[in-house]
């Protein structure tokens, strides 16, 4: 069977039943996803490697838990490497050095051998609009979403490292992800308006 | 009073709050569906956010380890438990040998009785995997369910792709009686995908089958069978 021509919820559905292949095409479509929210979090390759690597066992395991009426398989697998990540940053107590916790830097978009010209496209569409979403939001709001994101801190972790009121961290980070979230939103509605998209 | 907790989603998705606060949240969103959609919300941000930052390629040995483990956990449940149960069953005397294969075997049923149970329970997403026969010995064939068992996805490969006179058809069986679910074409390399009509939810039939139909569809199955499977 050609695995790259079934969608994600196919995939799953042959995972459950023991289906190598079908984890190796789920790796081929999410491996990178997951990499990359490890290693821009951890700076470090080898704890990346082992993350990864964990996610996607969990799946070969898991996969029957999954509930399409809660999540997309992406945002699914979204969720479980960043809790992975998390439990991995706390663990090992000491904060990654050397690390710009900022949404500065411009993503390159790397082809990679497994995805189709569309699916890239497609993610380099969707890479602008987040960055236009962050880039509307205040500086001060960026910083503790990047504090949060990169370096897996927690509110009152932050407060500390800002000398801020806890209570002025909590509202920045929750505007900071209200206001990225009614954005998407937003953009979402407007291209399923667009003439030729059923949405 | 049930007091949502949509104040504290956002830094719970990222991870950001503190333990006191995980467990708040944790104990209400068991119970608030209010709240666990704005959960899902939210974990769509956080999917987005993996985009806006720098994109890292993972090294190929990743993929190739990855696989390796893989295939040595499947490896680990294959049956070659047995044939070491065997190798001391030789060894006791047969009245022994006897009683202790009785007991083994009880327990392994209870066991499979079970895990059953726990599975049932646990399992989301069901699927079914539809055997070829030999009129279409390369073909294999999937169905996947909706959560709710109502709907249904198949998904066939390796089918011989048919002329514009023929259409493959998908049948529900329930109780011996056969419904149409839909018919689909499949392309030259015998790939196709249907979106699965039904009447009633799927999860009430027992078996699905597929035939060889005139293009449009059958009242009834006529031509050939190419793929079966039951739940």
């Amino acid at each position: 069977m050609d695995y790259t021509k079934f969608d994600e919820l196919t995939l799953l559905g042959l995972i459950t039943r023991r289906d190598e292949n079908a984890l190796a095409a789920l790796y081929d479509r999410f491996g990178r996803m997951v990499y990359t929210m490890a290693i821009n979090v951890m700076n470090d390759d080898a704890a990346a490697e082992e993350i990864t690597q964990d996610v996607f066992l969990n799946i070969w395991k898991k996969s029957s838990s999954y509930d399409a009426s809660q999540a997309k398989v992406a945002t699914w697998i979204a969720s479980i490497t960043r809790h992975r990540t998390i439990d991995f940053l706390r663990a090992r107590s000491i904060r990654p050095t050397s690390h710009e916790f900022s949404w500065d830097e411009e993503p390159q978009l790397e082809i990679a051998d497994s995805l189709d010209v569309e699916v890239e496209t497609e993610l380099h569409q969707r890479q602008q609009i987040v960055r236009q979403g962050l880039a509307r939001l205040p500086e001060d709001q960026q910083k503790v979403l990047a504090l949060a994101y990169f370096g897996g801190y927690s509110q009152s972790e932050m407060a500390k490292l800002l000398n801020e009121p806890l209570g002025t961290v909590k509202t920045r980070l929750r505007l900071a992800m209200q206001k990225l979230r009614q954005y998407l939103i937003l953009i979402d509605e407007e291209t399923s308006h667009e003439p030729g998209r059923s949405g | 009073m049930l007091e949502h907790i949509i104040d504290l989603i956002p830094a719970y998705v990222l991870g950001a709050l503190d333990t006191a606060e995980v467990q708040i949240a944790d104990r209400h969103l068991e119970q608030c569906p209010a709240c666990q959609a704005e959960l899902s919300a939210y974990r769509q941000v956080v999917a987005d956010l993996a985009l806006a930052s720098p994109q890292h390629n993972p090294p190929a040995r990743l993929k190739e380890h990855l696989m390796k483990q893989v295939h040595q956990s499947v490896a680990q449940t294959s049956p070659g438990w047995m044939q070491q149960i065997w190798q001391r069953m030789r060894t006791l005397s047969p009245v022994w040998a006897m009683s202790s294969l009785v007991l083994i075997l009880v327990l392994a049923a209870s066991n499979l009785f079970w895990w059953q149970q726990t599975h049932q329970l646990q399992s989301k997403l069901r699927s079914v995997s539809l055997n070829n026969t030999a009129a279409a010995p390369n073909a294999a064939g999937l169905l996947v369910l909706s959560v709710d068992g109502e709907r249904g996805t198949l998904v066939v490969d390796g089918l011989p792709a048919l002329g514009g006179k023929q259409q493959y058809q998908l049948w529900l069986i329930d109780k011996g009686k056969r419904t149409s679910g839909g018919v689909f074409s499949v392309s030259q390399e015998g790939y196709g995908s249907l979106w699965i009509e039904s009447p009633k939810p799927l999860i009430t039939y027992q078996s699905f089958g597929i035939t060889i139909e005139p293009f449009g569809g059958s009242p009834g199955p006529t031509g050939e069978k190419v793929l079966g499977g039951q739940f």
